[in-house]
């Protein structure tokens, strides 16, 4: 292994690693602040550090703080104290490692070699996602279990029941989204999506299967407990469901694990539906081989962007209410100022590749970072599809659940097998 | 007799609303109304920044209670126990004395109210045959560190001010 080998296998793997623990904080803030404004609220926007607010983010502090300093309580009642220790460990890691697999970037080529970006650079792909996410309900079951408690037990067996039903829906979609790629590599998926569909729509997973999507991204909502499929937690029957006896940071446990399998589950969603990390209709040879006037135009656009941005900061932060010299409005002048020195930054790392560096390998690393950011935007844009069902959907009950599984879901995931391997069938 | 039945149509039943995925992204597309109007402008909360922004409190809310005083700042109170009394959780506590200032026999030497105990339901103020408790201070945030610092002694109660003019408080209904 050559020094580049190991400094591009650290980088990635240290992506995969921090990128989904970093995701967790946005989350948690995207999901506060979402739910006060979609119900005319205005959310946690207090915690400040002198001052500043980032808009709510510092409660994300303020939260952990909080989790981290209180008692961590293991109940005498509990006989088998390593599997209640064990399972938030398990819903934890398994939701981390599951996003091992999928690409953030198209495989970057240095020198004539292929790295490919993914933080396990596998071709398992999609089989790595689905044998891990099957697992991910084993920490709920074994904490609904080792909680020996009632309401434990019951979100146990519910969430158990549930990935059952949803599993096979689930799989079945990934079948017919396989018959027609052709392949399990989940690189190859989103190489596959850069291609174009009658000459002008990009050939995105949503284009070519619709209903395996929709089957698809219900099946996902299932596998992550979340409204309106979150009857493992189920506040108002079971009161906390599987993690009802669980304290302090174990419980955070389990709460970062719900945000990483969302993270991570809105990541699997845009790979194989929504193009992964595809620029629609600039594939990564066209914007290779055109890096200058895309560079160019980035640098032109920019400033727009963060002109939009800085009016709708000196909009929004400032009170509400009479207060002399409004000590909101500096810390938005600060927070503009700052957005304009990382504009005025990147418009000089731009403008020193244009006129050195640009051309051959230097073209490839940079259209791997638009990759990587198109990628990460396309995915908190599927989060915050999470957040906004959450928050406007009521949950289902328990028998609806089930027949949307097993009456509905089913068949329909059947007879789009047979549709689309008859359409390719006819079409090859 | 024979009533008039009103059969309730049951909604839900056709093919359109059970395939339920467009009823949801009309939902969706509700809840996103409200995001993306307080998203751009988060003026348009429907929300009182508390701490700042007080709560408009009317003269008929019970709040914080108090003992008046006659014009010529005696107390109206006549230590005649109604109040003790009439309090369903016994948060009154009331010990009689000698009158010095020459208006009646009795008043007050001790007048505890322990707001631990209080529940605000305001029978003391309608049981008072002088109007010497009242409960229209205003004060509907009642804090402390200690056990000690909730219980409201004589001067206390003297010493808050109501709120409202006799003008308003009369109109409350009292």
């Amino acid at each position: 292994m050559s020094q580049l080998d190991i400094l591009l296998l650290v980088l990635r793997v240290a992506f995969g690693a921090f990128v989904p623990l970093c995701f967790i904080a946005v989350l948690v803030w995207m999901e506060r602040r979402g739910a006060a404004f979609f119900q005319d609220r205005s959310g946690p926007n207090r915690a400040n550090i002198l001052g500043f607010r980032a808009g709510g983010l510092v409660q994300n502090l303020a939260d952990a703080v909080k989790l981290i300093t209180k008692e961590d309580v293991i109940p005498d009642h509990v006989k088998h104290k390593f599997y209640f220790v064990l399972a938030p460990v398990i819903v934890f890691f398994i939701a981390l490692v599951s996003f091992a697999a999928i690409p953030f970037a198209d495989a970057l080529v240095i020198n004539g070699k292929e790295y490919i970006m993914q933080a396990i650079p596998t071709d398992l792909g999609i089989l790595w996602f689905l044998a891990l996410a099957g697992f991910s309900v084993y920490g709920i079951i074994l904490a609904g279990w080792s909680s020996h408690n009632k309401y434990g037990i019951l979100g146990g067996l519910r969430a158990a029941a549930q990935v059952i039903s949803y599993e096979i829906p689930m799989g079945l979609a990934i079948i017919s989204l396989l018959i027609v790629y052709g392949t399990v590599s989940l690189t190859e998926m989103a190489q596959l999506q850069g291609q174009l569909l009658f000459g002008f729509i990009p050939m995105w997973g949503v284009v070519l299967q619709p209903l395996g999507a929709v089957i698809f991204i219900v099946a996902a909502f299932a596998e992550t407990n979340r409204t309106p499929f979150d009857l493992a937690e189920g506040e108002s029957e079971l009161v906390a469901g599987f993690h009802v006896e669980y304290s302090s940071m174990k419980f955070g446990m389990f709460f970062m694990g719900e945000y990483v399998a969302l993270f991570t589950s809105s990541a699997i969603i845009v790979t194989l539906f929504f193009g992964g990390f595809q620029i629609p209709w600039f594939a990564t040879e066209t914007l290779v081989n055109h890096a200058r006037p895309v560079t160019v135009l980035m640098m032109l656009l920019l400033p727009v962007f963060a002109k939009v941005f800085a009016m709708w900061i000196s909009k929004n932060n400032r009170s509400h209410y009479d207060r002399v010299d409004d000590p909101r409005v500096r810390e938005a002048q600060i927070y503009i100022k700052g957005l304009w020195g990382l504009v005025a930054a990147i418009e000089i790392v731009l403008f020193i590749y244009l006129i050195t560096v640009s051309g051959g390998v230097a073209d490839r690393i940079l259209v791997t970072i638009l990759q990587i950011i198109t990628f990460l935007v396309k995915t908190t844009l599927m989060c915050f599809v999470y957040v906004w069902v959450r928050w406007t959907l009521p949950r289902f009950r328990y028998d609806q659940l089930q027949k949307l599984g097993w009456q509905t879901l089913l068949p329909l995931s059947l007879l789009n097998i047979f549709v689309t391997s008859a359409i390719v069938v006819a079409l090859s | 007799m024979s009533g008039k039945t009103k059969i309730m149509e049951r909604k839900g039943k056709d093919l359109y609303e059970r395939l339920y995925l467009v009823e949801v992204f009309k939902g969706m597309a509700v809840t996103f109304g409200h995001f993306i109007s307080n998203f751009l402008d988060n003026s348009k909360l429907y929300v009182r920044h508390y701490p700042e922004q007080k709560p408009e409190i009317t003269a008929r809310w019970r709040g914080r209670h108090r003992l008046t005083k006659h014009e010529d700042g005696t107390m109206k109170c006549v230590a005649c126990f109604m109040c003790q009394t009439n309090c369903p959780a016994k948060c009154i506590m009331i010990e009689a004395g000698e009158r010095v200032d020459g208006r009646t026999e009795k008043m007050p030497v001790r007048f505890d109210i322990d707001l631990l105990e209080c529940i605000y339901c305001g029978y003391c103020v309608e049981a008072c045959p002088m109007d010497a408790i009242r409960m229209d201070t205003g004060i509907f945030s009642v804090t402390g560190d200690k056990r000690s610092s909730f219980v409201m002694t004589l001067n206390d109660l003297l010493a808050t001010p109501g709120a409202f003019t006799e003008e308003e408080y009369k109109k409350g209904g009292a």
